[in-house]
């Protein structure tokens, strides 16, 4: 199997999930709560869906604000992350989840113009 | 047969009030004025009696015209109002009036009336109109006339009524004034006040202002010219309900008003204008809107009003006119009921002191259509603002767009037609601005446009200019320390750099060379022309790193072009107005928006 940051990465959110499971993802999302072992942690995406991140590892920093994750979706529709990013607002300009989850349809809606595989997994 | 209200004649000669009486038309005339709209003189009969003083209002003239008013027709006088001329004969204005009998069907004269004479009254009959003559109504028999008014116009009748402040001449509608009468006082309210504006030209200087005025039957406008100014302008709030007496009336001049009245008023000498503390009978304003929706089949230039909601509100900017007045400028986003969107230009002070938030409902009176970049508003000095108005049709819309309208997009009506040239924004990529010829009209083409610097020419980018204030003139080098301007005609030990840059800018379908002024070739190399100026003459180096770091950046250009010829040669020049960064946020909605427009299609 080719490693995950080889093979195409469909943006989704969380009513998404469902339709990706046992493929590899990219989900940005807000954090909302890190477990206390630092080795999961909840995302709502553009929608205020919830969803779980699962890490192999310990975070080693703390997390907060616009995180984008790239992992596989697990059979329960988690995200196992196998790596991820935290987003900064940029000059103080605040990321627009909601903006952000518009255009994750567009993509959706129209795979024929954004052929990344969309088509092909979904 | 039609019963005719017996002593409607005698009571209306007299003066008193007698609404809804039946009357038969016995002759009309029409009588051509030296300037103005023709009036119609008619003669009624009540069956005993016959009149010739009534005089049709002017805003009846259609019925006659239409020949419905034909002689032995029978009507119902709806409306009128009784004026005294100076010798003191009474005419009776019709304001309103209905034909219940074409001439064809009422069979001819009704009765064998006789000419009513003033003196019949003492003489033959000296009684009072007896009650069952006047049928229909009655309880209005004697009335004062202003009363009688009060009763058809008001919503209310307030106790102490339009007795006039100081006595004198009766309180008439708005409607009835015409320059044939000067014994009246109008109770009206003011809804729209001018600033003071002045003039000077060969024959002296003076200031006037002027004002909209509404009652119950109309409204009208009103000018003071130099002393009336001094006298009334400080008085006059809009808002409030004064009692006006003693103006010269002329025909109106509709080329400077949207005021739907033939007349127009002047206060001169004797005008007299009393506030009115009890008015609240009084209308605010009246309104006739047009749908948003409809704006597209109104004409260029057309004054309306209109109530919409306040989508969204740009930031106020300043900008010079032609004649070098700094002017503020603000547009909004308005859109009512039918779902369509029109952006409403504010001037000055009103665009200054708007506050769009919290969406606002906002009627405009007297807005100027314009198909500026398809169809837009402009509210000038003559418009009236008004924000969250007390009115029905406001409290209906804030209801429909809290429930529904907030989820709607609302199709613009500005910029849809955005080839035109013009408006706010008309986005264009730089293939639709040569594939759809902007800038090869009469007239010069905006667009706005997203796009990135792949090329700037650093030669020859800054001139040496005249280091007057306002003048940006390039000098000539005497070669002996001092340039000269020719515009200002004077030499100077120095000079300030300017830069005019020629870029050329490209997106994702093509490029184009653009010309850069100062402000916006600044914006560009984000340094300003004084320091590249320094750099240029020092350090060779770091100029031409300036250069290097603006290339490929991307931003907002606001670009004007024209066809140009040269030598016989013609070929677009685009000069940039406006450079401004990419609003990311801004960018992703509208291609989103675009997106699932072109979808939908």
């Amino acid at each position: 199997m080719a490693g995950i940051l080889d093979v195409p990465k469909p943006r989704i959110n969380c009513s998404m999930l469902s339709q990706y499971l046992n493929k590899a993802v990219c989900f940005v999302g807000c954090v909302e709560k890190v477990h206390p072992t630092g080795k999961t942690f909840s995302v709502s995406d553009g929608e205020g869906k919830s969803a779980t991140v699962e890490l192999n590892e310990p975070l080693e920093e703390e997390l907060s604000g616009i995180v984008e994750v790239i992992g596989m979706v697990s059979n329960r529709g988690a995200i196992m992350a196998t790596t991820y990013n935290m987003l900064r607002d940029e000059k103080g300009i605040p990321f627009d989840m909601e903006l952000y989850n518009e255009a994750l349809k567009v993509i959706h809606d129209f795979p024929q113009h954004y052929p990344f595989e969309v088509a092909a997994s979904g | 047969m039609t019963k005719l209200s017996e002593g409607a004649i005698e009571a209306l000669a007299k003066g008193s009030a007698c609404n809804d009486c039946v009357l038969q038309l016995v002759n009309i005339r029409k009588i051509d004025g030296a300037n103005g709209p023709p009036r119609f003189r008619v003669m009624m009969s009540d069956g005993r009696h016959t009149l010739s003083s009534f005089m049709l209002s002017t805003q009846m003239n259609c019925m006659a015209e239409e020949n419905l008013l034909a002689p032995n027709c029978i009507c119902l006088l709806k409306k009128h109002v009784t004026n005294i001329l100076k010798d003191g004969r009474r005419v009776v204005i019709i304001l309103e009036i209905d034909v219940i009998k074409p001439a064809q069907d009422a069979g001819g004269k009704i009765g064998d009336p006789t000419p009513y004479t003033e003196g019949q009254t003492k003489a033959p009959q000296p009684a009072p109109v007896p009650e069952s003559r006047l049928p229909l109504q009655p309880q209005n028999r004697n009335e004062a006339v202003n009363k009688g008014f009060n009763r058809d116009f008001g919503k209310k009748a307030p106790s102490a009524m339009p007795s006039t402040p100081g006595g004198g001449s009766k309180v008439v509608p708005i409607a009835s004034l015409n320059p044939y009468q000067s014994k009246w006082t109008i109770r009206a309210r003011i809804t729209n006040k001018s600033s003071i504006r002045t003039w000077s030209n060969s024959r002296g200087d003076g200031k006037l202002f002027s004002m909209e005025i509404v009652d119950e039957s109309g409204e009208i406008r009103v000018t003071g010219f130099n002393q009336e100014v001094d006298k009334f302008y400080g008085l006059i709030e809009v808002g409030k309900v004064y009692y006006i007496s003693k103006g010269s009336l002329k025909i109106a001049n509709k080329q400077y008003t949207s005021v739907k009245n033939d007349y127009e008023m002047t206060l001169n000498g004797e005008s007299t204008v009393i506030p009115c503390d009890d008015g609240c009978d009084v209308p605010m304003m009246q309104w006739d809107f047009v749908s948003i929706g409809d704006l597209e089949n109104r004409d260029k230039d057309a004054i309306l009003d209109v109530i919409g909601v306040c989508k969204s509100v740009d930031e106020v900017t300043r900008l010079t006119t032609k004649t070098n007045r700094e002017v503020s400028k603000r547009t909004l986003s308005l859109m009512d009921m039918s779902g369509k969107v029109v952006t409403v230009t504010l001037w000055g002070e009103e665009a200054e002191k708007f506050d769009g938030s919290g969406q606002p409902i906002l009627a405009i009176k007297a807005a100027k259509l314009s198909d500026f970049g398809g169809r837009s508003l402009s509210a000038s000095f003559s418009s009236t603002l008004m924000i969250n108005p007390d009115i029905p049709e406001a409290y209906k819309l804030r209801g429909w767009y809290d429930k529904e309208g907030h989820t709607m997009d609302g199709q613009s009506l500005t910029e849809v037609k955005g080839a035109g040239g013009g408006g706010n924004t008309n986005w264009k990529t730089l293939a639709d601005v040569k594939n759809e010829h902007l800038g090869h009209g009469e007239k010069a083409d905006y667009y706005t446009a997203i796009a990135t610097i792949v090329y700037l020419r650093k030669e020859n980018c800054l001139y040496q200019a005249c280091p007057s204030q306002d003048c940006n003139k390039k000098v000539v080098d005497q070669q002996n320390g001092m340039f000269r301007c020719e515009k200002c005609d004077k030499e100077f030990p120095n000079f300030k750099y300017r830069l005019i840059l020629s870029a050329n800018i490209a997106d994702y379908g093509d490029n184009q060379w653009v010309t850069c002024f100062q402000e916006s070739a600044e914006a560009i190399l984000g340094q300003n022309a004084s320091y590249l100026g320094q750099l240029k003459d020092s350090n060779e180096a770091a100029f031409d790193e300036v250069f290097q770091q603006a290339n490929f950046n991307t931003f907002v250009f606001r670009n004007r072009v024209k066809l140009e010829t040269y030598n016989d040669e013609s070929r677009i020049k685009a000069t940039v107005m406006d450079v401004k960064p990419v609003d990311h946020k801004d960018y992703s909605k509208r291609l989103i928006m675009n997106i699932r427009k072109l979808a939908a299609q």
